[in-house]
């Protein structure tokens, strides 16, 4: 993008203040990061222990429940998020206020809450069982606390996408000719992508960084449901080098995902939406 | 295109505190203005028309296919209706450059299609920016990119809802007239609204003037815009002098009458057109007359040998600015307002406490009722023709 204007910061107390804060914030927020690479360059078996069965087990287990949540939390989140933007109705409005509720729990609460629900004595668990379907303490379980914890970062970005989107767009689409489901694909989702983009990023770091609700509902099983953080937690208490190791690893395919998500969601238009 | 199909038919609809009740019959060609203040309907009227809304009931046939019936159940979506509706903010969709905006709609990427839009661009003059994105064009652009959208998919009814309220004065003008000449070479029939009096009457064939949701007056725009016959209208319009007056004698061979005004007004007498209850009895008549600020002469002296029958002396009140002239408010007894150019003002050196003379034609003033007036057609009031043409 071009840059139009002269590089500019503002002057005054307000300038200075927010000079200095900025300053602390980032180095707040990069030295610890800075530590944990340099310690973990320390070691000479970096790479072997980054490579190593632990490290990629949990990686993949890691990578392949978060995408199908994320896979999840996109075709159901999004027609909700659409609903919940465009509608007025107070069903819209209870959902609204449910949505939002995994983020103020909790994720260990989360877990206990849903070990309840679907686990061997919990509310359905019991039926499920008998449909021959064992939830908890497995990989389905693992799947199923991610997608309690992040839907709601997609949800609520999305919302705000769509509704930054005027009904008018759609409707002007409309009348030149293009169904409610076209139109949708044409006008309403290229508008509000950088939004939806911005949401399946947190959404997806989220579903990542899951801890607390996975230990509680799907366990600690090696190859199974030990995903990333828990075989940090889990080395950490033997062994701090593969500690640091796998840290590094998440670090690095977590910053590597983050500058994806940050050019896809770059608008290459401007203007009132 | 084959010649298409005037729209006609009727509408009920409900809006927040009241209901809209309105009927039109619009011809290929021809333009059915909607004037009135904002909130009177006017927006939803035509977003039932474009099937963004549903009335409580209706017709709405366009091009000769019904595409909305209360009583029959018939309801087709936006999608399927052909209208181009044109938004007072245009639009146009921002992540689409125009030629995408342009050629958007699910027309095939036909020869043909390409080939109407280029002509389209062309016509409209936005040949070379088709690589454009709405924010990289003009308010004018804008507006004729979105009029070029709308056209590309041969629209059977084109809806304008303020189509130059986002445009400033000079600009107004110039695309009034390119939106004229653009009708006329894709004669469809267009439902335009406005609150603005001089687009209803440079553009409008027929004019209904809408207000709290009921059509309150309807014709033709010259009539029912240059010299309203109904208070509610004028007050509209905008006429800005308006006086409740005495019928003192009537001449009917010259066709006119005088009034006279009361208490602090008594000095002040008019001759208009003649009008009113006739075979005067012994009470008092009074009557409302309208007289526009535009048809007032200013003369610094008293005015001989002028055909004008109205010569009212008064001092200057107040003098202010009002483009493209200036409001001159003379005190003849009551305030009369008046409208002059910057030059007549400097020329004249006109300045307040300066007596002058206000001159006008008796046929300047014009008589506004209190009930509804109806232009042209005579038409029941409140009441809606049944349509029963043949499909």
């Amino acid at each position: 993008m071009l840059r139009r204007f002269p590089l500019r910061w503002p002057g005054g107390p307000g300038g200075a203040l927010g000079g200095a804060a900025g300053t602390l914030y980032v180095i707040f927020i990069g030295l610890p990061v800075v530590a944990l690479l340099a310690r973990a360059a320390q070691q000479d078996d970096l790479w072997s222990a980054v490579t190593g069965d632990l490290a990629l087990t949990a990686l993949r287990l890691s990578v392949v429940t978060s995408l199908i949540s994320i896979a999840v939390v996109i075709v159901g989140g999004t027609p909700i998020a659409y609903i919940l933007a465009r509608s007025n109705h107070w069903l819209a409005r209870v959902v609204d206020g449910l949505v939002e509720l995994p983020i103020v729990l909790p994720p260990v609460v989360a877990g206990v809450a849903m070990l309840m629900a679907f686990g061997r004595d919990g509310l359905v668990g019991g039926l499920l069982r008998d449909a021959g379907a064992d939830i908890s303490f497995t990989t389905t379980a693992v799947v199923f606390a991610q997608i309690f914890v992040a839907a709601p970062f997609y949800v609520r970005s999305a919302k705000l996408g769509f509704q930054s989107v005027a009904l008018d767009y759609e409707e002007v689409s409309q009348t030149l000719g293009m169904s409610p489901l076209a139109t949708f694909r044409r006008v309403t989702l290229p508008l509000a992508a950088p939004a939806i983009i911005t949401g399946l990023g947190l959404s997806w770091a989220r579903a990542l960084s899951e801890f607390g609700a996975t230990m509680m509902f799907a366990g600690n099983l090696l190859g199974e449901t030990q995903t990333m953080p828990l075989a940090i937690m889990t080395a950490m208490e033997t062994d701090l080098d593969s500690a640091l190791a796998l840290s590094a690893l998440l670090l690095a395919v977590s910053v590597l995902a983050l500058a994806a998500l940050t050019l896809a969601s770059r608008r290459r238009w401007t203007g009132r939406v | 295109m084959d010649a298409i199909h005037g729209c006609r038919g009727w509408l009920h609809c409900r809006m927040g505190g009241f209901d809209l009740r309105l009927d039109w019959d619009v011809e290929p060609g021809q333009a059915l203005v909607l004037f009135g203040p904002s909130g009177a309907g006017k927006t939803t009227a035509l977003r039932a028309m474009a099937g963004l809304l549903r009335p409580v009931d209706g017709v709405v046939e366009i091009d000769g296919r019904t595409v909305y019936d209360g009583s029959a159940r018939i309801w087709l979506p936006a999608h399927h209706r052909q209208v181009g509706y044109l938004t007072q903010q245009y639009h146009l969709f921002p992540h689409l450059n125009v030629m995408q905006n342009v050629g958007y709609g699910p027309a095939k990427r036909t020869a043909e299609s390409l080939r109407r839009i280029s002509e389209l661009l062309d016509s409209f003059e936005l040949a070379g920016l088709e690589e454009r994105y709405p924010w990289e064009l003009s308010g004018g652009q804008q507006q004729r990119v979105a009029l070029a959208r709308a056209l590309a998919t041969e629209p059977r009814l084109l809806l304008l809802d303020e189509p130059f309220a986002a445009l400033d004065a000079g600009l107004r003008r110039t695309v009034r007239q390119e939106l004229r000449t653009m009708l006329a070479l894709n004669p469809v029939p267009v439902i335009l609204v406005t609150h603005d009096r001089e687009e209803a009457l440079s553009l409008g064939d027929e004019v209904q003037v809408i207000d709290g949701g009921q059509v309150i007056d309807r014709g033709a725009p010259v009539d029912v815009l240059g010299q309203p016959g109904q208070a509610e209208v004028a007050r509209l319009v905008g006429v800005e002098n308006l006086f409740h007056m005495r019928v003192e004698s009537r001449q009917p061979r010259d066709g006119t009458m005088r009034l006279s005004g009361t208490g602090a007004e008594a000095g002040f007498t008019l001759e208009t057109p003649l009008g009113g209850r006739q075979g005067a009895s012994s009470e008092e008549e009074w009557i409302t007359v309208g007289i526009r600020a535009s048809d007032i002469i200013l003369s610094s002296g008293e005015p001989v040998g002028s055909s004008a029958r109205n010569r009212i002396p008064g001092l200057v009140a107040r003098v202010e600015p009002r483009p493209p002239g200036y409001t001159v408010e003379l005190d003849c007894g009551v305030p009369l307002i008046c409208q002059v150019t910057g030059a007549s003002l400097d020329e004249m050196g006109i300045r307040v406490g300066q007596p002058l003379w206000a001159v006008f034609k008796a046929s300047s003033c014009f008589l506004v009722q209190d009930g509804p007036a109806i232009h042209g057609e005579n038409r029941p009031d409140g009441e809606f023709r049944n349509l029963d043409y043949p499909q």
